[in-house]
């Protein structure tokens, strides 16, 4: 069975619907790339997999749980976890404290600070200062690593690459290795398509809130790729 | 037309039928109806809550009371005086507090009312604590004065309302209305936030001024303690809340149900003025968090009525189009 | 000598009109709330103590600040959970602001006809009269215990914010009440914690306050102004500026009275009002 299973989703904001009859599945240990244009409606789903929009209708189970009406804060204790897209971290908690915010609830597992800081060696350096002192890239660290802290089976990562320098989008994506080993799915909204496609598994194309491609990542052909990418 | 026609006949007509502790009641009706127009346009249009409105009720108060006793002429006279002075200490203190948002402004105005209203009561040229009677009142002719204060408070009523009406209906209501819903977009498409607020807030002061100087002017006397009282405030705020924030109907019914429920609780119920109050206020706040507009909002869609409704459009899109010239400034 | 007692008056009294500010402070700082009903609940708080030590004779009313606190806790916590939480959110920052004033009507009547409209006090007995006598200066003990117990409150806050749990969950909610969700943390019930938080410091200074001088029911509207102008002055958010703030407004009260015996809070009304005009930058945002 697998660990995420969303059938028949609809997700409406305000008056207007952003996704439409979405299905959509990820099994326990896999990496997912979910692609798509401006506006497609990806960071839409994966707030509506957290809890964080609250009209949705359809039938969403993680690890067996109906989650569909469940809100923000008890869908994260059961592991399935975002990292928002602009970081969002806390402005006036210090790095280390940010990464805690993640282990308030957290499930049983192997993250710790300590291991989080060996990931992202930087931010043991700069745990005492502010999220606002930090670059683009560190922040961006902070935020996974924040994830990290609460033990995810699933996590979910919106936009991790916008507006990183290469260097650094390469050494992020390299950490996912880590992630992984400790069976950790993933889910990766990106804009870099060649990058999502690299790292995972297999792809979902969103266009105008609706799939309108999916498969495996490897062997995709490109006219393809562009066509569910950009439409007609 | 034939509305105001036949309203206007009703306020001339009403003396002649009613006994005079209606036609008090009445007045005082029309008075509070005016204050809380005011208290709304500033509140429900601009955005700004104050809680020291009171200050400008007893300024216009004061001056009425002031210049017709100087001068020696009948205080009807002199009634500008009251929106005058209340519109010029409106405009000098919105330099201070217009720095200010949301809560500040709101306890800051209250802060200033509590000030002038400590001067007051140590300064015994207007009488200090106990206050002042009114000096002229002897060249008042008492057979006509209740149907006099009727006339003019229904006059005031009336021309607030249509005055409102034609406002909020031009380009400078929209303005404002568009500034309450959001000031980014407002200043974005070219609207002056500053400026717009500033005339509500001096408008809002002037009519407070003068409603406040005939309430004062009924009762022939005045003392800092009525005047400066919060419960003002208290008063148009819920009214305005009650009724429906940000619409001309809104008062209206706010201000039946204001008194609908005094004259209810104090009379047949016995209760006294202090549980009237609290009634009052559980309304208010009932109201505030199941229907945040308040009630007439409700009543209109549920039975689809019109009455005095401003046409009010989607600020966004249509804020542009219908401010001229400031469309250019968002395409140029 | 006597202008120099005065100032050192002034600065005792300013310890506790700090603690008027800091529950209005905290909830701003959280919530983005200026909760206007802080006044009514500190006189409601000092109304329960006056009630209690009238049904304990024997106990020191300054006990009574125990159960006090403890109440006032519960009745902030469900206060928030039952009205507040209802428009915390709302798009209108207007609708916070009306629904607490409305609340403090309420509960300003509600007082007057539950205890009456008459002037209330609560009495300490010999401590409210004891003095020190420090080079040559007449220092109460009553207000320089306030002073401390203000001082050390302020310090027991700023740690459980810096370095607790708690704290760090509070902070990151003010920050971003939707992240914190990500988190398993419900920001509605560190709001009532907050909230409950709030009113038990008011409750501290609104006890202490009817030590010193009397109320009555109308007496809430006085405290909110003093709490917020406290708040202001401090430039918002900052504990220990709302202790200082709190020390320059208790200096204006006690000179002003020294000026005029009828002053009352003119002086310390005027003194925030000057300030509005002289220094109106950061007087408008900022954080716990």
């Amino acid at each position: 069975m697998a660990l995420l299973d969303v059938n028949g989703l609809q997700i409406f904001y305000g008056d207007l619907q952003a996704v439409f009859d979405m299905n959509f599945t990820v099994a326990d240990g896999e990496a997912v790339a979910l692609v798509g244009a401006n506006g497609a409606g990806k960071s839409t789903f994966l707030k509506a997999l957290v809890g964080l929009n609250e009209e949705r209708h359809g039938a969403v189970h993680f690890d067996g749980v109906d989650i569909s009406q469940m809100p923000a804060e008890e869908v994260s204790r059961l592991g399935l976890i975002m990292v928002p897209e602009g970081r969002l971290l806390f402005d006036s908690l210090t790095i280390e404290e940010n990464l805690l915010m993640g282990s308030v609830n957290r499930r049983k597992g192997s993250w710790t600070l300590r291991r989080v800081f060996d990931l992202f060696p930087i931010l043991e350096e700069r745990r005492r200062m502010f999220p606002g002192q930090l670059s683009g890239g560190q922040q961006q660290m902070a935020a996974i690593g924040r994830a990290l802290m609460s033990n995810p089976r699933l996590l979910l990562c919106d936009e991790i690459s916008l507006g990183l320098a290469p260097v650094v989008v390469e050494q992020i994506y390299r950490s996912f290795a880590d992630i992984r080993r400790e069976g950790t799915a993933v889910v990766l909204v990106e804009q870099d398509v060649k990058r999502a496609l690299a790292t995972s598994e297999r792809i979902y194309c969103l266009l105008k809130g609706r799939v309108s491609l999916t498969g495996p990542a490897q062997g995709l052909q490109p006219e393809q790729l562009t066509h569910a990418y950009f439409g007609n | 037309m034939a509305c105001a026609a036949v309203l206007i006949a009703v306020i001339a007509g009403a003396p002649f039928l009613l006994n005079e502790g209606i036609l008090r009641l009445a007045t005082e009706c029309l008075l509070l109806l005016t204050m809380a127009q005011m208290w709304n346009l500033l509140a429900g249009y601009a955005g700004l809550v104050s809680l020291g409105h009171q200050v400008f009720i007893a300024f216009g108060a004061y001056a009425l009371f002031l210049t017709s006793g100087w001068l020696e002429v009948t205080p009807i006279w002199v009634l500008p005086v009251a929106p005058l002075v209340a519109a010029a200490v409106a405009a000098i203190i919105a330099f201070p507090l217009f720095r200010l948002r949301d809560a500040y402004f709101s306890i800051a105005m209250w802060v200033f009312a509590e000030i002038i209203g400590a001067f007051t009561m140590k300064s015994q040229a207007v009488g200090g604590t106990s206050g002042v009677p009114l000096a002229t009142s002897k060249l008042i002719d008492f057979d006509w004065f209740e149907p006099t204060m009727f006339w003019l408070a229904g006059g005031l009523t009336l021309i607030t309302i249509a005055a409102l009406y034609k406002m909020m209906t031009s380009s400078f209501g929209l303005g404002l209305m568009s500034v309450r819903d959001n000031d980014l977009a407002a200043m974005s498409v070219g609207v002056d936030v500053r400026h717009n607020r500033f005339i509500a807030f001096v408008l809002s002061a002037a009519g407070c001024g003068l409603a406040g100087a005939l309430s004062f002017m009924g009762n022939l006397f005045i003392a800092p303690l009525a005047a400066f009282d919060v419960n003002w405030s208290v008063y148009m705020m819920f009214i305005v809340i009650i009724g429906g924030i940000g619409t001309l109907e809104g008062p209206i019914l706010g201000v039946i149900i204001f008194f609908g429920l005094r004259e209810l609780m104090t009379g047949p119920l016995g209760l006294s003025g202090g549980w009237y109050l609290v009634g009052l206020g559980i309304i208010a706040v009932v109201v505030m968090i199941v229907a945040p507009r308040g009630i007439w909002p409700v009543l209109r869609d549920r039975l689809g009525v019109r009455l005095l409704d401003v046409h009010r459009a989607a600020p966004r899109p249509a804020a542009a189009t219908m401010l001229p010239g400031a469309s250019e400034r968002v395409t140029g | 000598m006597i202008w120099v007692e005065t100032l050192i008056n002034g600065a005792l009294l300013g310890g506790l009109y700090g603690l008027l500010g800091i529950g209005l402070a905290l909830v701003f700082g959280v919530m983005r709330v200026v909760n206007i009903a802080h006044g009514e609940f500190m006189v409601l708080s000092a109304f329960c103590a006056v009630l209690l030590s009238n049904l304990f004779p024997q106990v020191s009313p300054l006990l009574m600040l125990i159960p006090v606190i403890a109440l006032s806790f519960a009745v902030g916590w469900l206060y928030q959970a039952a009205i507040v939480n209802r428009v915390v959110t709302s798009p209108d920052p207007l609708s916070p602001l009306l629904l607490t004033f409305g609340v403090s009507v309420i509960l300003r009547n509600v007082m007057v006809e539950i205890f009456g409209a008459d002037v209330r006090s609560l009495q300490v007995g010999e401590l409210s009269r004891a003095s020190l006598e420090i080079a040559g200066l007449n220092i109460g003990i009553m207000p320089l215990l306030t002073l401390v117990l203000a001082a050390l409150l302020f310090m027991a806050l700023q740690l459980v914010l810096r370095h607790t749990e708690f704290g760090r969950i509070v902070r990151a909610t003010a920050d971003r009440r939707d992240i914190v969700r990500l988190s398993g943390v419900k920001p509605d019930r560190v709001y009532n914690y907050v909230m409950g938080l709030s009113l038990a410091l008011g409750a501290i200074g609104g006890v202490l306050l009817a030590v010193r001088s009397s109320f009555t029911p109308f007496s809430g509207a006085e405290r909110l102004l003093i709490a917020f102008e406290v708040v202001v002055l401090g430039g918002l958010g900052s504990f220990w500026g709302a202790l200082l703030g709190g020390i320059a407004l208790g200096m204006a009260q006690l000179i002003g009275l020294k000026i005029d015996p009828n002053a009352g809070l003119l002086y310390a009304h005027l003194l925030f009002f000057i300030m509005l005009l002289i220094r109106p930058s950061g007087l408008v945002s900022s954080r716990v």
